[in-house]
């Protein structure tokens, strides 16, 4: 690499050069500036916002839940299919007459 | 004390306390310190606008936490040079795996040079100095290029500078020292002497 050159000279023009750098055109942000950093921070509020309640997130709630409409669903589907796989099914008892 | 700190110290307590005047006093208040510095550091008005819009929603979500321990201002500086630098290490990072892509032949895309947003003085004549100079400013090493341009550009104190980087005089001045040697070396030989 080339010795750079420190004549007095050069000093001057290395200072000069320098000086330039703050005295450059200031760089200024669009207008409206803060309209658009209050977007971003709606955009990211709306982002992080979850769809379902923080509480049904949750697997034990979620289990719950399902058992919950499941046994309230009136049919007792699930009830059947598991009493049918745990032995066969008896014929109910005639009724009395009247 | 002073005004100025009394005035900041309400103004974080009123950040503090979720006002939206008070965020939108901070934002107009530094906009442009903010977007200046990082402009510097980048050299690119769109991400310079992005990272400026990304410290000020940092400091809205993190306020809170805000002890007062360096000024707002050093803050603000400390949160914007740091993004900049983050987005100086990813597009460095970008360019020389493309680089290293385009040696080992998988990629066939054309290799172009980012463009360098020219500082119109520098287009004028006689301005090609200042223009190499800004150029090899941001192929300094990160710390000594915030540094440089916190010195030299922005005019902040050693002590600011300091307090920015989170680190101490002494230390600044060297920063400032390996980054003037390299940038006069680097910069000298093409100077005309008329």
């Amino acid at each position: 690499m080339t010795k750079p050159d420190f004549r007095p000279a050069a000093d001057e023009a290395w200072d000069a050069l320098l000086r330039q750098l703050p005295h450059q055109p200031q760089a200024r942000p669009r207008p409206f500036f803060y309209g658009r950093v209050q977007a971003r921070l709606a955009a990211q509020a709306s982002a992080a916002r979850p769809l379902v309640p923080g509480w049904l997130r949750r697997p034990a709630f979620a289990a719950l839940l399902g058992a919950l409409v499941l046994s309230l669903s009136g049919d007792c589907a699930a009830g059947g299919t598991a009493a049918g796989a745990a032995g066969p099914v008896y014929a109910a008892p005639p009724m009395p007459p009247r | 004390m002073d005004s100025a700190v009394t005035a900041e110290a309400e103004l974080v307590v009123q950040l503090q306390q979720g006002s939206e005047a008070a965020f939108r006093t901070l934002v107009e208040q530094y906009q442009d310190r903010i977007y200046r510095v990082v402009f510097s550091l980048l050299r690119s008005p769109e991400e310079a606008e992005d990272v400026a819009q990304e410290v000020f929603v940092e400091v809205h979500q993190t306020i809170g936490r805000f002890r007062g321990e360096a000024s707002l201002s050093t803050w603000l500086y400390r949160l914007a040079t740091s993004r900049a630098l983050k987005n100086l290490r990813r597009a460095r990072a970008k360019k020389r795996f493309a680089y290293f892509t385009s040696l080992l032949g998988f990629g066939n895309e054309v290799l172009h040079e980012a463009p360098t947003h020219a500082h119109p003085l520098a287009l004028l004549e006689g301005q090609q100095q200042l223009g190499l100079l800004l150029e090899h400013i941001a192929r300094l090493p990160g710390q000594q290029q915030v540094a440089f341009t916190l010195r030299h550009e922005q005019e902040l104190s050693y002590e600011q500078i300091a307090a920015v980087l989170n680190t101490t005089v002494p230390a600044v001045e060297s920063l400032l020292f390996r980054a003037r040697k390299t940038l006069r070396e680097r910069v000298q030989p093409n100077f005309r002497h008329d």
